[in-house]
């Protein structure tokens, strides 16, 4: 291959142009040249196929997510179809009604797209920033924790457990995330804790 | 491979799970009477037409030598035993030597193909070719499965590169499907060759997976998408099409190699053909090169691109 390539090259080089090609030799780069002149009005439109996991269950099923537009040039990006990743070796290509359904729930105008906060006793949610979000839910979580962490039950057995708080994790979260997240929410002593949303 | 189209009259197939075979091996008395339709159908309007037509004649052509031709001999059932058994390609083309059946291939093929309308340079080519002895005709086999094609007598090659698509066609019919493995990315588990393009399939079981196309023995085997077919990464694979296109055929460009190699949608046209479309849709080619990506694709009909 990169021999043909290299002696293209030289014959492009020395003003030849397209005589290097299975057309050229057998006597058809009259149409070659034709062909090759009225294609340059002709532009590409690029398109990316990206792998992710669907979001809705601990199934995790794989996704091939496509779109137009490529990020790398500068331009906008946008999801035009979401189907089930043949080569998954959990869906095999299949999704149930919800995963089949990605496509809206991305473009979804309901969609959650930032943190936001409904207070006690408030009738609707308010947006937050994230650092306040964060620092809000450790500092509850933290007075939490100090007023209903049960070192021992009643008959004086070590327990470590704190039942008042619970945890939900994502489903497309890696092997990692899940390691990570189980390490540190079981190492606080919550019981409630899943790194998974059930069916 | 009509196999797997038949429809099947188990009902509980609705809903199927897709388990896609790792191989389809050709079907040579199939093969090229189908592509020789879909250069002729390929060919109507197209700005190549000549071209078409006349990849059409040899295409044909490919077909009538194998009437009556005794088929070729597989390797020893151990040579093959072992090739299994440390994931190489089943026939090994850097050994392989041109045997009787290939010489009666060749000399039938080009009786054949100067029935067809052709330029000078084609004609010509041809009737070197005739004239060449079986050393000469030897030394061609061994530069086409090597693809280091001399392009003083390209067009001589590229019709003992037709055909060698026709004997190892019908030397991988002759293998048990089950008995292949994968030999590594961009290489034919039969033959060892590089991809023509790869196609995602329509068929039943094996709905939405990609397959390579192999440019010499035509064998088609399941590769996972969204990775390079030349190189095996899957970081920076983007697809380019022709503006306006009807979106079936791609070309899969990878940022790490700088290649691509096209991918044709089977499943939107069930009729493309590996080889066939890849001709008809030079114009991608041509396009994309601008971009900076060197074609992956070893179509015989296409060297030089």
């Amino acid at each position: 291959m990169n021999m043909e390539l290299s002696r293209r090259t030289l014959l492009k080089g020395a003003g030849v142009g397209l005589a290097g090609t299975a057309l050229g030799a057998f006597g058809f780069g009259g149409i070659e040249a034709a062909y090759a002149d009225a294609i340059r009005a002709f532009k590409l439109v690029g398109t990316t196929e990206t792998r992710n996991t669907c979001p809705y269950c601990s199934v995790a099923c794989g996704v091939i997510m496509y779109s137009k537009g490529d990020l790398t040039k500068g331009e906008k990006a946008e999801i035009t179809h979401i189907e089930g990743d043949v080569d998954h070796p959990t869906n095999r290509g299949t999704l149930c009604p919800k995963g089949a359904a990605l496509l809206d729930f991305v473009k979804s105008e309901t969609r959650l797209t930032k943190p936001r906060i409904r207070k006690p006793g408030a009738d609707k949610f308010e947006d937050i920033s994230w650092n306040d979000a964060l620092d809000r839910i450790a500092r509850l979580m933290k007075d939490d924790r100090d007023a209903n962490f049960e070192a021992q039950n009643q008959d004086g057995v070590t327990v470590n457990r704190w039942k008042t708080t619970g945890f939900l994790a994502a489903s497309a979260s890696t092997n990692e995330t899940a390691f990570l997240t189980y390490k540190v929410v079981r190492s606080t002593g919550i019981l409630a804790f899943d790194n998974q949303a059930r069916v | 491979m009509a196999k797997t189209d038949a429809p099947q009259r188990d009902m509980t197939s609705i809903g199927e799970v897709v388990s896609p075979a790792f191989v389809r091996l050709p079907e040579p008395l199939q093969l090229f009477c189908t592509r020789a339709a879909r250069f002729r159908y390929l060919a109507e309007g197209h700005d190549l037409k000549p071209y078409l037509l006349f990849l059409a004649g040899i295409a044909e052509a490919q077909h009538v030598v194998q009437g009556g031709l005794p088929a070729p001999t597989l390797p020893k059932a151990d040579a093959l035993k072992r090739a299994r058994e440390f994931s190489m390609p089943a026939l090994d083309r850097a050994r392989f030597e041109p045997d009787q059946v290939l010489d009666q291939t060749l000399e039938r093929l080009l009786d054949q193909v100067i029935g067809i309308d052709m330029p000078e340079a084609a004609a010509e080519a041809l009737a070197r070719l005739r004239s060449t002895d079986g050393v000469a005709r030897a030394e061609m086999v061994r530069s086409v499965l090597a693809y280091a094609i001399p392009m003083e007598t390209l067009a001589d090659h590229l019709y003992v590169a037709a055909a060698l698509q026709v004997q190892f066609a019908r030397l991988a019919a002759q293998l048990d499907a089950k008995s292949l493995v994968p030999v590594g990315d961009g290489a034919c588990p039969v033959c060892g060759g590089l991809p023509a393009t790869s196609m995602v399939v329509g068929w039943q079981g094996a709905h939405g997976a990609r397959y390579c196309g192999c440019a010499l023995c035509g064998t088609l085997w399941n590769y996972v998408r969204i990775k390079c077919a030349l190189c095996g990464s899957t970081a920076g694979i983007a697809y380019e099409e022709l503006e306006g296109g009807a979106g079936t055929i791609k070309a899969e460009t990878c940022k790490s190699c700088h290649g691509y190699v096209k991918i044709l949608h089977q499943h939107q046209d069930p009729a493309v053909d590996p080889i066939a479309d890849d001709v008809a849709s030079l114009g991608l080619d041509l396009l994309v090169r601008e971009t900076g990506f060197t074609r992956g694709g070893a179509n015989p009909f296409l060297v030089g691109y």
